[in-house]
């Protein structure tokens, strides 16, 4: 597909592929030893701390074991300084060092890190609309919504269409949704065969504090809803299993259903206190960690969701499509 | 005693008790003016009626939880108000007269025998498991109370199809050609959908796996199918109302409709000449009841249940069958029926008097009989349910559309 690219950024600016920025300001904390030998460097903390993505991340750590800056070892990531040296591998976060992000860096990454907040509101958007039916979405459209270039806008949708919230129509529009039942029961489906393995997978990498803390909270009554209590399993239980492509379909598979509920709550479903009570329940028994015991409670609970989301969705028939559904997005 | 009544201060006259009152939401088929005077005789409090169609209430039940008490509507639509949290278990326990409730409700037919039906049989809404979710494993708390229920077919022209003969008539005259320009069908998507569904699969156009739960694209062929009869100026639109249905036929606009029971009582000089069907396919089921409101606490719990109870005392289920419905306790109606009425609504007799309706006219003339014939003859042979499907959401709105290209035949 070939389009006009209308440079709207300033010249001069952003110009420079990201992954080549994010090498730069990596080499500049390892040459100046900021960063001690043996520190292990994995691509995603380095994305939030840069605002970016993990893929430009991961081309930059390549770039820097191809320049012997850093290297890989038997775990996950590369270790700083080169190959051969006997280092301990040290898990520290990023923020225990003194990392600098030199100014002129600085400001391309602010650049792309607006990229990446456009990125969370169009995800939003477009996620949140499928309820409603099928929607087109208007490239042009959507640049001037956001005011900025077509190929920034062009980028957002490439990757809504990766994490598969968008698809290309026959006649090469972009189209979105309905979310149906049928896409539903499928999203559920794929999630109680990958979950419970990803939750035995990760087993011995969560955190017993961790999960303490989250009980807790609980207890005192300050789990706002069940969507938090969805997220802390992803993050501290899910996320934590050693199979980074696995934990990666799992959120994406996830997305639009997040979005849903979402949706929902905005429109008023009042918290699900049942669902509060199964979560309790599913974290104690990861706390005892009752492998077995966890899986199946959350595989039951998973088609219990399945369930109640089902019938959640009929009300949204009665529900006229909102004015507030932003004018890129054109019901089909 | 409330509150009021204790610290009113003493008067020479008697004090002036501000009467207690329960606010009712629901549909035209059970809050009648009739039921609502009954229920104010009967129970020491006042009761208001907001008598809403079939959509604003589930819509305004679900999203407006705390201006009603009492909703009152059909199982078929009650996944979108109970899982919106907006109403609370019933206690059998509290309810006077559950062993007396019919197995149609409880345990999905009326004997072991008969077929629960296609879609969302009550007895599959009925139960609350105890993982919140609602289910046919019988337990100690309801969702709802089922109260009144009728099963439905369409209306017909005898003029055009002629008698029925002793097979009865078919779904598929719904949809028949010889009907072309003078159908109507209902714009209620989880009744008018499956009268046409049970329409097309009758006469051939089409199959379902599951005609109570249909897939994306059997929902998207039966909407080709009524774009292209539409083109070929099958419909003359839909109707809202039972009286628009009603005025369709006394304007003799329409060979064959949606219609429901009540409405062939209406019919003026039609009456006789547009009939009842008994489809040899069976019936389109469904079952009213009344459910509680979540926020319900203490006296006015209580006043809740009472009134939930009071709907299986008799007197109200008599107002029912005077307009064809069936109460789900049918032993405890009759006390309150002629025996002529009984006779003709629910045992099939030929009418030996004319009957009167709910408000006192004339529906049924002496020497008729009831379509389908008695009670147990007509709910042996359920087909399916009125049903809010899985993918209601999507034929909802396909639905929306097909019948916004209609247009509203209002006379």
């Amino acid at each position: 597909m070939t389009q006009i690219i209308m440079p709207r950024t300033p010249a001069g600016q952003g110009q420079e592929p990201l992954y080549e920025t994010i090498s730069r300001v990596l080499r500049h904390n390892i040459t100046s030893g900021r960063l001690p030998a043996g520190l292990v460097l994995i691509e995603g903390p380095i994305a939030k701390l840069m605002q970016t993505s993990r893929a430009p991340v991961q081309a930059s750590l390549r770039m820097l074991n191809a320049e012997g800056l850093i290297h890989r070892f038997r775990g996950r990531g590369y270790l700083v300084g080169a190959a051969g040296a006997t280092s301990q591998p040290v898990r520290k976060s990023l923020d225990e060092y003194d990392f600098d992000i030199p100014e002129a860096s600085r400001t391309a990454l602010a650049i792309r890190g607006t990229w990446i907040r456009v990125y969370d509101q169009v995800e939003a958007e477009v996620a949140a609309c499928q309820i409603f039916g099928e929607f087109r979405v208007i490239e042009t459209e959507l640049a001037e919504y956001l005011g900025v270039s077509r190929t920034v806008a062009r980028d957002v949708l490439s990757r809504l269409n990766e994490r598969g919230l968008l698809r290309k129509g026959a006649s090469s529009h972009w189209l979105a949704g309905p979310l149906t039942a049928r896409t539903l029961r499928e999203k559920f489906e794929l999630r109680s065969i990958m979950e419970p393995a990803a939750l035995r997978l990760a087993t011995d990498y969560i955190d017993p504090v961790q999960i303490a803390a989250i009980r807790a909270r609980i207890d005192r009554g300050d789990a706002r809803d069940a969507a938090e209590l969805e997220g802390a399993l992803m993050r501290h239980c899910l996320g934590r299993a050693p199979n980074g492509a696995l934990v990666e379909i799992i959120a994406n598979n996830r997305l639009l259903l997040s979005s849903m509920d979402k949706a929902l709550i905005d429109l008023g479903l009042p918290v699900d206190v049942v669902a509060l009570d199964q979560y309790r329940t599913l974290f104690d028994l990861i706390g005892l960690r009752q492998v077995d015991a966890a899986t199946e409670y959350l595989k039951e609970h998973l088609r219990i969701l399945s369930f109640k989301s089902l019938a959640r969705l009929k009300i949204v028939a009665l529900i006229p499509e909102i004015e507030t559904i932003p004018c890129y997005l054109v019901k089909v | 005693m409330p509150e009021e009544v204790r610290t009113e201060p003493k008067l020479a006259s008697p004090p002036r008790v501000t009467r207690r009152t329960l606010r009712v939401r629901g549909t035209d088929v059970t809050l009648l003016e009739e039921v609502r005077l009954l229920a104010i005789e009967d129970l020491g409090f006042d009761v208001e009626f907001e008598n809403l169609d079939f959509l604003t209430c589930q819509h305004r039940a679900a999203m407006d939880p705390l201006n009603y008490d009492i909703y009152e509507q059909c199982f078929h639509n009650l996944d979108i108000v109970w899982y919106w949290g907006a109403l609370q278990p019933i206690e059998t326990e509290r309810i006077k007269q559950w062993d007396n409730i019919g197995s149609l409700a409880k345990s999905g037919g009326i004997s072991k025998y008969t077929w629960q039906g296609h879609g969302d049989a009550p007895v599959r809404k009925l139960y609350v498991q105890p993982d919140g979710t609602l289910g046919q494993q019988p337990m100690p708390q309801i969702s709802m109370l089922p109260t009144a229920h009728n099963v439905d077919s369409f209306g017909y022209d005898r003029r055009l199809f002629g008698e029925e003969g002793p097979e009865g008539s078919s779904w598929a005259w719904l949809l028949d050609r010889r009907a072309r320009g003078r159908i109507a069908l209902v714009d209620e998507p989880a009744i008018g959908i499956f009268d046409v569904a049970l329409a097309a699969e009758a006469n051939g156009d089409l199959t379902f796996e599951d005609i109570g739960n249909m897939t994306v694209d059997e929902i998207d062929s039966l909407m080709g199918l009524l774009e292209t009869l539409r083109q070929q100026g099958f419909f003359v639109g839909s109707w809202v109302s039972p009286d628009q249905a009603e005025a369709l036929v006394r304007d003799d606009r329409v060979s064959v409709q949606s219609m429901w029971t009540p409405s062939y009582g209406n019919l003026g000089k039609m009456s006789g000449i547009f009939c009842e069907s008994f489809p040899r396919e069976g019936y389109r089921a469904w079952h009213g009841g009344a459910s509680l409101a979540r926020h319900l606490t203490g006296a006015k719990l209580d006043m809740g249940y009472e009134y939930l109870n009071w709907w299986l005392t008799g007197p109200p289920g008599a107002v029912m069958a005077r307009q064809g419905h069936y109460m789900t306790n049918p032993e405890g109606v009759r006390a309150y029926l002629s025996a002529e009425e009984w006779g003709y609504w629910y045992d099939g007799d030929i009418a030996r008097c004319d009957l009167k309706g709910p408000d006192g006219r004339i529906v049924v003339r002496k020497g008729q009989r009831r379509p389908g014939g008695a009670y147990r003859e007509r709910v042996s042979r359920i087909a399916m349910w009125n049903t809010v499907m899985d993918e209601y959401n999507y034929a909802a709105r396909a639905w929306k559309r097909f019948i916004a290209s209609l247009g509203t035949a209002t006379p």
